[in-house]
């Protein structure tokens, strides 16, 4: 689904990107680790277009996706939950969901009044991520849990083949948390998921595969068991993060 | 229904009010709802859309020399014909201009469509042998809509009065369709819009075509009213008069600038005439006005109403 050839990052002297290859398989739940500094971000910002990379390739379903905008990988199913949320903060929740649903038609409906069916599909993306009853409320009069779950409700809302998730759980309460991982994991099989994530339950739960990134590199790539148990990965970052069992 | 009624009232206003009103408040309305139409088109960039332009009277204006200049070369006081012009003017000076601003934001913005527009005020101004430079345009033909001829004041108050009440219908149209949401998308979080799969640079250039458009019709009905042209109608000051027009009435409010036009023309037309002539104050007041409201009631006229109404309705 996703492959990802040799990327590179330079912002000014600091080398974001180091050369990482990767590739996800369709319906594949892969998580991306690392210590702060370690590229994340900017992996994830270069899949989703917000940052053009210095070098390397990015092809999304065979189709070379290098050098499109944000708003073209959008159309070919791509989308993308920020790590700081991205809302549009007087509109109400409805709105901001409908928005999405409606991005799927594009704009240029002209001289009719918006669908009744966009809002009730937006209604009932809200109730999945558990904002029911919060329809009608403006997302700054959200609290932060609950606009990082309209956040996921928008991305959701475009009905995507590949979805980018920065840091979903920043910032929540573990109750807020447990309740968003266990969404997530409930979400359809068919669904590509890249997640970044620094809470360890949450990568564990959710993630087949495991990418350790470190100044840029991949430093391991398995599945959840084996870098539980690679002595790198503790070194430079989850032995000083969690005990792992 | 309601609505309806009003429009009609507006319409015919030159007619019922002839025992008690002069010919000058069919003037001073005339020329309000020209403005109304004007600052209509302005706020869709402005208070929808969110891209603050300093320059929508380069449309205007293009509209103005637009349907003065057809009607002289081609020999015609035929509506469609000069009035067409005019939008096709319009449209095309804000597709060029489009092309050229809606990648950039904020102040660059500003200075941006500011600057452009003193292009197309100084080609009005230099261009002699075709729009009359610095003595502008004079003799505009009022117009003809097949046999109905729109030459006295009451006809030419009708046609502007239609025209008013047809771009309030296009305006409102656009702003509860799925479209005008867009729009709003746009100026609440660009950056949102487009992880969302929207080509915004395309909405906001499909806006800025749209709003010059209307305002370049908006200028062909002020060369017929006033039967002249003047490159100050492409100029700054008519750009920040619709831009204080939106702001005072409320910008992203359909009411907004059709109640801010009718402030500004009061301010304009009415205070003069009631003080003494030798005391010019109309500019500075207006001023005053525009920024009493910047500093204290910066959703207008209309976040004014809307927030009295809430008191009262609580009660």
């Amino acid at each position: 689904m996703i492959e990802i050839r040799d990327l590179r990052r330079v912002f000014g002297g600091v080398v974001a990107l180091d050369g990482v290859t990767l590739s996800l398989g369709e319906g594949e739940r892969r998580a991306v680790i690392g210590p702060n500094g370690a590229g994340k971000t900017t992996l994830i910002n270069a899949l989703a277009g917000e940052t053009t990379p210095t070098g390397g390739t990015i092809r999304l379903g065979g189709q070379d996706i290098t050098r499109l905008r944000p708003w073209q990988r959008a159309r070919l199913g791509l989308a993308h939950v920020f790590q700081r949320t991205e809302l549009f903060a007087p509109l109400s929740a409805r709105d901001n969901v409908a928005l999405a649903v409606a991005a799927r038609r594009g704009p240029y409906r002209l001289f009719r009044a918006v669908p009744r069916a966009e809002y009730a599909e937006a209604a009932a993306v809200l109730e999945r991520v558990g904002l029911a009853g919060r329809e009608g409320v403006a997302a700054r009069a959200l609290s932060h849990g609950e606009r990082r779950q309209l956040e996921l409700a928008v991305a959701l809302a475009q009905r995507p083949h590949v979805l980018l998730l920065d840091e979903p759980t920043a910032g929540m309460s573990p109750l807020e948390t447990a309740r968003i991982t266990e969404l997530i994991a409930g979400l359809d099989r068919a669904l590509t998921i890249l997640i970044v994530e620094h809470d360890m339950d949450v990568v564990f739960r959710l993630a087949d595969r495991v990418t350790v990134l470190h100044e840029g590199r991949v430093i391991a790539d398995g599945t959840a068991a084996d870098v539980r148990g690679d002595v790198r990965v503790h070194d430079v970052y989850l032995g000083k993060a969690v005990t792992v069992a | 229904m309601l609505v309806a009624l009003g429009a009609a009232a507006l319409v015919t206003f030159p007619y019922w009010s002839a025992p008690w009103a002069s010919r000058f408040a069919t003037t001073l309305l005339r020329d309000a709802l020209i403005l109304a139409i004007f600052a209509l088109s302005l706020d869709l960039l402005v208070g929808r859309a969110g891209m603050p332009s300093l320059g929508h009277a380069a449309f205007f204006g293009g509209g103005a020399y637009a349907a003065g200049i057809a009607g002289q070369q081609l020999a015609t006081d035929q509506l469609p014909v000069t009035l067409g012009a005019a939008a096709l003017v319009g449209a095309v000076l804000a597709l060029v201009i489009g092309v050229l601003v809606v990648r950039s934001e904020g102040i660059f913005f500003l200075m941006l469509t500011l600057a452009l527009a003193q292009i197309v005020f100084a080609i009005a101004f230099q261009w002699t042998a075709v729009t009359g430079g610095s003595n502008g345009l004079s003799g505009i033909g009022r117009p003809m809509l097949a046999s109905i001829d729109f030459s006295s004041p009451d006809l030419m108050y009708v046609l502007v009065a239609v025209t008013f009440v047809l771009a309030a219908l296009v305006v409102w149209g656009l702003a509860r369709s799925p479209y005008g949401r867009a729009l709003i998308g746009v100026r609440e979080n660009e950056r949102r819009m487009r992880a969302l799969g929207y080509d915004t640079a395309r909405l906001r250039l499909s806006a800025f075509v749209i709003a010059g458009t209307i305002a370049g019709i908006a200028g062909a009905l002020s060369a017929y009213s006033t039967r002249f042209v003047s490159a100050q109608d492409a100029g700054l000051g008519n750009s920040v008069r619709a831009f204080v027009t939106v702001l005072v009435g409320g910008a992203g409010t359909l009411g907004g600038p059709i109640v801010g036009s009718a402030v500004v023309s009061l301010i304009e037309r009415v205070v003069p005439s009631i003080l003494p002539t030798d005391l010019r104050i109309s500019e500075a007041l207006l001023g005053l006005v525009f920024i009493g409201f910047v500093l204290f009631a910066r959703q207008g006229m209309a976040g004014l109403g809307r927030s009295a109404w809430l008191r009262v309705s609580r009660r």
